[in-house]
């Protein structure tokens, strides 16, 4: 089920009021069931995959907790991380893998070729692969307590809001929380429904009015002139973050009205002025993830610059792959692995010439932030060739066609683009939610909409004629429920 | 103030800001010169009248206009399916009569399009056909527009119908000339069929005969093609049978009546020296 649908309207109508009535052990119930309701509507053949991922790790996480011999400890994390990973490796890489394999032996010569499946990918398998196996992990580390309630557990990995395009909780910040039942707050429910009310925004109004144009210019980009290529590629930017963090948004809100708080998963991203800065902002919760069971146990930034340079590398190219079974995936891990190296390498360079011709700070800062976006962009390009319907062999060759044609200075001028209106229309979108962003960056929006009644009636009225107003109502999925 | 009162309050100033700015939106609606406005605002009455989609905007009005001195109204709009094609012909045939001739590019016969009737939901106050294929195509849209009524005017329809709200819209067309990069990538086209259907050529017959009842010309064409372009579509001529057959009027073929780079924005669409090109050859061939 999607939250831009009837269906999650209706679904909301009964689970909401039930939740607050409900107490203790019956609303867990409530929680689970909706839960699985919510996931089912999609494919409910599934369910039975987030069940079997829930058990193996709620028995494996008991027997860590009760075993004390470390080899013993260490084969049953071993265990847990072979399910775990080996439900993602078969459902979203065994194609990619054999698809590469096959195109590997075409390279060194050989005819042969290997059979593909028809394997459906499990929405969200990625996200609630992560939750779990950090679950396992943080038990086998000792640093939470295993979770012996298996209700508390099942829905602490199938929770509805965030089950299957994140943001990723740790079961150390969820956990805990399940611990006494929440009591409906009116300051959670005004907070919480302007953060699903903006989320809404995001998504309905600015990324799915972005959405055509951006597909137009990759099904076909030889067709179109450098603006409007440009232009696409810019508005995919945008609209990768509305939609992304439009979901983000709405998860965070729902559950804050059910009691619940998540951490936040994106904080402005195309204000960065780095690439470290940069994954600090953007999917939050993926990159806390990837830096804490991934490149910190490589060895992070422990054993010089080299050292550094190569877990960096590594915790991206996987950062890449996580997002999706292609090249281009791991291609847009490399740039913005290399993104991070070269600013470790000319970081320090750059701010001295700053320094050396006196540049003032806004200019700093503008370039800053205009040199992290541009290269966010050209990363971009290869992300969204990597869109399900396009076809493996055909996604780098897209990505090429895109950044040539934009490169290529043929039609740059505004007559040359086509859908001019569509146009308009996200750049009067954008400039709208960078204003709001701008705004909030110096007064939180949400301390206005909890303590100021009138500014609350307003602002919500205002976001639900403007969703009304752009809004594109065809309940069209959101991006990262692909991953 | 009760810790509840807000909700109440954020939908009473929601309904009725949405009452409102739908309000102050009609009224351009109906002040606007975009055709469709015009048409359902009482004054699109023409001589000729012309539909298809991005192609039929080759029926470049202004030169028709010079040439012919009559006047004209142009219903076609970028992937205008043959639905919403007809119910905008019947419309104008109950407001305004029959107009002297209709002239239909076939190749719009080629698909259906959900999208577009959406995005029509702007003028579906005004016609009870256009409400009820917006309610056959897209039911919570439908209903989305009658609980807000500001769901009406967000989409490109609107926006154009914005454009043209103080100016004439007659000289919309895409005037650009072809790409290097698609000249270049024209010999490598593969083959292309228009998507026409039987199903949609019969519906359109029913408008038709209307018109020819009510003492319309109805004329059928096939606008030009890029040369190299033209030479991969596999069934235009079993088109101009199809079309012939079911409707009993015969199809006027200039699919190749204009070569030269100089005359097309792409390879589907004239610019507008290859539709003067064009349209003086077609008038005449037509009687005007």
């Amino acid at each position: 089920m999607v939250f831009n649908s009837l269906n999650f309207f209706i679904f909301s109508a009964v689970f909401f009021p039930l939740y607050f009535a409900l107490r203790g052990k019956a609303r867990l119930w409530l929680c689970l069931i909706g839960s699985y309701v919510f996931y089912g509507v999609w494919d409910w053949r599934f369910l039975g995959l987030i069940a079997t991922s829930t058990l193996i790790d709620y028995y494996l996480g008991l027997s860590l907790e009760d075993e004390a011999e470390p080899v013993r400890r260490k084969r049953l994390l071993q265990l847990s991380l072979l399910a775990n990973l080996g439900f993602l490796a078969f459902f979203k890489y065994f194609n990619f893998f054999i698809e590469s394999a096959t195109a590997g032996l075409h390279g060194l010569g050989y005819d042969g070729s290997l059979s593909t499946l028809h394997i459906i990918l499990p929405v969200g398998i990625s996200f609630y692969t992560f939750q779990s196996m950090s679950y396992s992990i943080d038990v086998y580390r000792k640093q939470i307590p295993v979770e012996r309630d298996l209700l508390r557990f099942a829905t602490f990995i199938a929770f509805f809001p965030q089950l299957v395009a994140g943001p990723i909780v740790r079961a150390s910040d969820f956990l805990p929380q399940f611990a006494k039942d929440r009591e409906f707050e009116w300051t959670r429910f005004q907070v919480g429904m302007g953060q699903v009310l903006w989320g809404f925004f995001k998504k309905v109004a600015i990324a799915d009015s972005l959405a055509p144009f951006v597909d137009q210019c990759f099904a076909d980009p030889g067709k179109f002139g450098g603006l409007h290529l440009a232009i696409g590629v810019v508005f995919y930017s945008f609209q990768i973050y509305c939609d992304f963090s439009g979901y983000s948004d709405i998860a965070i809100g729902l559950a804050r009205i059910m009691g619940f708080d998540f951490p936040k998963n994106f904080n402005k991203p195309y204000f960065s002025q780095n690439f470290s800065e940069f994954w600090q902002r953007w999917h939050i919760s993926l990159s806390g993830w990837l830096r804490d069971y991934l490149y910190i146990p490589l060895g992070g930034s422990r054993g010089g610059k080299l050292f550094t340079w190569r877990n960096l590398m590594i915790t991206m190219l996987l950062g890449g792959l996580w997002h999706g079974a292609a090249w281009v995936f791991v291609l847009w891990g490399f740039l913005h692995g290399s993104y991070q190296v070269l600013g470790k390498i000319l970081g320090p360079h750059w701010g001295k010439l700053l320094d050396a011709v006196r540049t003032p700070k806004f200019i700093r800062v503008a370039l800053n932030i205009s040199i992290v976006y541009f290269l966010t962009c050209l990363a971009w390009v290869y992300f969204r060739a990597g869109a399900p319907n396009i076809p493996m062999s055909e996604q780098i060759p897209i990505a090429h066609g895109v950044i040539g044609g934009i490169f290529s200075g043929e039609g740059w001028s505004f007559g040359a683009v086509i859908n001019k209106f569509i146009v308009l229309k996200g750049v009067l979108l954008i400039s709208m939610m960078l204003l709001v962003e701008i705004i909030d960056e110096r007064t939180p929006m949400w301390q206005m909409v909890d303590q100021r009644p009138a500014f609350r009636v307003a602002s919500f009225a205002s976001l639900l004629w403007l969703i009304a107003l752009f809004g594109v109502f065809s309940a069209s999925a959101f991006i990262y429920f692909q991953f | 103030m009760k810790k509840w009162m807000w909700i109440p309050l954020v939908l009473i100033v929601t309904f009725v800001g949405d009452r409102l700015m739908a309000y102050l939106l009609t009224n351009a609606v109906e002040k606007s010169e975009f055709r469709y406005s015009r048409l359902y605002a009482g004054e699109g009455k023409a001589d000729l009248v012309f539909m298809g989609n991005s192609r039929g905007l080759n029926f470049y009005q202004p030169y028709i206009e010079k040439v012919t001195g009559k006047s004209t109204l142009n219903l076609s709009y970028n992937a205008m399916p043959e639905d919403l094609g007809a119910v905008l012909l019947r419309d104008y045939l109950d407001t305004y009569g029959a107009p002297e001739k209709l002239v239909i590019d076939a190749t719009f016969l080629d698909r259906e399009n959900a999208e577009l009737v959406r995005e029509f939901r702007v003028y579906a106050q005004y016609s009870e056909r256009l409400d009820s294929l917006l309610k056959e195509t897209d039911s919570s849209i439908y209903w989305g527009t009658k609980v807000a009524h500001l769901t009406r005017y967000g989409g490109e329809v609107s926006q154009r119908m914005f454009y043209y709200l103080t100016k004439s819209d007659e000289d919309w067309l895409l005037d650009r000339q072809i790409s290097k990069n698609m000249v270049a990538e024209a010999a490598h086209l593969k083959p292309y069929r228009n998507n026409y259907t039987l199903a949609r050529i019969r519906a359109l017959s029913e408008v038709v005969k209307a018109y020819q009842a009510a003492g319309t010309d109805v004329r059928f064409v096939i606008n030009p093609y890029y040369p190299a372009f033209q030479k991969t579509i596999m069934n235009l001529d079993s088109l101009s049978l199809d079309v012939r057959k079911l409707t009993g009027i015969p199809v006027l073929d200039y699919s190749k009546s204009v070569t030269g780079d100089e005359n097309f924005g792409d390879y589907q669409h004239l610019n507008k020296q290859g539709a003067e090109v064009y349209l003086g050859r077609m008038l005449k061939d037509i009687g005007l």
